[in-house]
């Protein structure tokens, strides 16, 4: 009796399993979303992971790519170098072919690595690090720009303040430092005296003597490459001491985070984003549909994560094939309307041309555009 | 005289940071004096202490209480209670059952206490940074020379002071009462304060109390001067104080003051003088030469030889 009932046990489940099998290839097209759910920049995950699964959620509403329906396989990265890797792993063994991610830029380049020699593609909504898309990678795209455009507008902006002498301090991470480089060069090239070019240590809390050499250097303007939870942290420490500067960073600071550290500190504060996809007119149908589930489509990387997810759809219809080869062929090829605008990709896997706008922060969270 | 000025608010950026990293060191140094081991989660404590008096801030704010000193003094009392109790029930739980076994057994389960903490916070309390309110506001400053000025701000005086306050009634409770001699004979000898009939395990117990009592002040201190917690910062913390310690000499209370105060005057220098970037390079370089030349750190006795 006992012997029976389990045989026959087994074979419900290997039927149901073989099922499942089945009903997977039939009918799925699985997608990783790889980014931080939690860690300290956890904030840019959660954009992350609601513009892809509105994406997806609106795709098969619709009828899905190519008759099947799309899933989302969601792995934490933790924004963590190493931690990126173990996923990306994950998601090869699970079987997915197209990847959207990682956000931080030092997660996405080695997880890349192992995307691209397991044929799997991959769009970054995020990572700015120009590095990323210099190494010839035939399935890496991003729908975002780079640091040396996002840099080049922070950098003129400031040129066009006519300021004396410019601090810029970065985090030493690959984000921070090549987006803080690109400013630093672009202010060189203006002829702006850049008084000092500095990297702090990711996680300190104490940033005292930075401040009070800021204060010594007397400077006008101090940029920030780097992430929130440090900049709120100088910018409060900063005001304690007096400091005056006004102070500006890159879309890792622009997040409503910054002001339970810094307060009113925070106030006044110059950030580069992306243009606000979420205020575009013909935007206006998606943005009711995030705000009906009590979502925020404010955030930098909600649509570009959107856009990233519908590229793949569209690739796939467009190449006719899920070969992810294919797609990225014709993702290449085409002019695809998203979001975010037109894209077009060059052979790099960048988009021919992305905007960024620089907008000042406020200390109840909003922003607003300069000039 | 910009130069003087300037060099006289890294002096204070550095002892200000220094005297907490000593409050920090004190855990260390205590617990290593009397039973010879390396407490890990020390820095976990000293994070608890942060959110706990973090937690009560929020607490009084939301019930309607506005007078500061009563704020203050609330919460400090709740993070020296939760950060006591933790500080004892570590003890209890993950360092008695192993002790006086082989020495690398304690250390691994302080390690293993310090992950779990870490942990069990990041799941309460989330990942992300929260913000400490700055309650006490506003600085003294002094002498004005080309724009810059020398500022002293509240928070940095209290700073001192509650440290001062701190070390002070530490020497005189280790030097003057009855368990303060006791502390003091079981560091000597172990088995022979046993055999005197003190309770050693009450004595242990004690030390760790005191030691995360002490953490949990720094705690408070800290994160209303830094502006915001998370819940990995006892652990940079606790490896700054642990350095501090044994800079100082590992066992002495005084050398734990000395340590964290030349350690943290050394960092403030570095990224006032050279670059920020070499922090905490010449924060370890000076531990390793230290160590090289005087192995007991500064104020250690070397015939203090604890198994």
């Amino acid at each position: 009796m006992m012997k029976t009932s389990v045989k026959k046990l087994a074979l419900a489940v290997g039927a149901s399993a073989a099922l499942m099998a089945a009903g997977q290839a039939a009918a799925e097209i699985r997608i990783g979303i790889a980014g931080p759910m939690t860690g300290p920049v956890a904030q840019y995950g959660d954009m992350q992971f609601s513009g892809a699964r509105m994406a997806i959620e609106r795709i098969n509403a619709a009828g899905g790519v190519m008759g099947e329906q799309l899933v989302g396989v969601e792995v934490d990265d933790v924004c963590d170098p190493k931690q990126a890797v173990t996923v990306a792993n994950r998601l090869v063994n699970e079987g997915v072919q197209y990847v959207v991610g990682h956000l931080c830029s030092s997660s996405t380049q080695p997880a890349s690595d192992i995307y691209e020699d397991e044929g799997i593609l991959m769009i970054t909504p995020a990572s700015t690090s120009p590095e990323i898309t210099q190494r010839g990678y035939e399935l890496l795209f991003r729908t975002i720009g780079l640091d040396s455009m996002q840099g080049p507008v922070a950098g003129n902006y400031i040129v066009s303040q006519n300021p004396n002498r410019v601090a810029v301090i970065h985090d030493k991470q690959q984000y921070g430092e090549g987006i803080a480089t690109a400013v630093r060069d672009t202010l060189r090239d203006a002829g702006v005296e850049v008084a000092m070019f500095e990297g702090i240590t990711a996680g300190d809390k104490d940033f005292s003597s930075l401040v009070t050499k800021i204060k010594q250097a007397n400077v006008d303007f101090v940029y920030y490459g780097g992430y929130h939870p440090e900049l709120g942290l100088i910018l409060r420490q900063a005001r304690q001491a007096d400091v005056s500067s006004k102070f500006m960073g890159p879309e890792g600071v622009g997040n409503k985070d910054i002001n339970t550290i810094a307060g009113e500190s925070a106030e006044g504060l110059l950030v580069t984003l992306p243009p606000s996809f979420d205020e575009k007119p013909e935007n206006q149908d998606l943005v009711a549909a995030f705000e009906a589930k009590g979502e925020d489509t404010s955030g930098p990387f909600v649509l570009t994560s959107y856009a990233a997810v519908q590229l793949i759809a569209d690739g796939i219809e467009q190449a006719g094939s899920q070969d992810p080869f294919e797609v990225a062929k014709a993702l290449r090829a085409g002019t695809f309307e998203t979001p975010i605008g037109t894209v077009q990709f060059d052979q790099a896997g960048d988009m021919e041309s992305f905007e960024f706008v620089v907008y000042e922060w406020h200390s109840d969270g909003s922003k607003t555009p300069v000039n | 005289m910009q130069d003087l000025l300037y060099f006289s608010q890294q002096l204070i950026n550095g002892l200000t940071i220094g005297s907490t990293y000593a409050l920090i060191a004190i855990g260390y140094t205590m617990v290593y004096g009397i039973i010879g081991m390396i407490n890990f989660a020390h820095g976990e404590i000293y994070m608890i202490g942060a959110y706990t008096a973090l937690i009560a801030i929020t607490g009084l704010a939301t019930l309607g209480v506005a007078w500061l000193p009563l704020i203050l003094i609330v919460a400090l009392l709740c993070a020296m209670i939760v950060s006591s109790s933790m500080g004892w029930a570590v003890e209890r739980v993950a360092y008695r059952p192993v002790r006086g076994r082989h020495r690398l057994i304690p250390l691994i389960s302080a390690i293993g206490m310090s992950i779990f903490l870490q942990n069990y916070v990041h799941l309460a309390q989330g990942s992300r940074n929260i913000g400490f309110p700055a309650l006490i506001d506003g600085s003294f400053r002094f002498g004005s020379s080309e724009g810059f000025q020398l500022s002293l701000s509240y928070m940095q005086i209290t700073i001192f002071i509650t440290t001062l306050i701190c070390m002070t009634v530490l020497s005189l409770f280790i030097s003057r009462s009855r368990i303060g001699r006791a502390c003091r004979a079981v560091s000597q000898d172990l088995g022979m304060a046993n055999l005197l009939g003190i309770d050693t395990n009450r004595i242990i117990s004690a030390t760790f109390v005191i030691g995360a009592a002490l953490a949990a002040v720094a705690g408070l201190l800290l994160g209303m001067y830094y502006g915001s917690v998370d819940p990995l910062f006892g652990f940079i913390a606790g490896l700054k104080a642990f350095t501090a310690a044994v800079l100082g000499g590992i066992g002495s209370i005084p050398g734990a003051m000395l340590g964290g105060l030349i350690l943290g005057v050394a960092e403030s220098m570095t990224s006032g003088y050279l670059s920020g970037e070499y922090k905490d390079v010449v924060a370890f370089s000076l531990l390793i030469l230290i160590l090289l030349f005087k192995p007991t750190g500064l104020l250690g006795k070397p015939e203090v030889e604890k198994i």
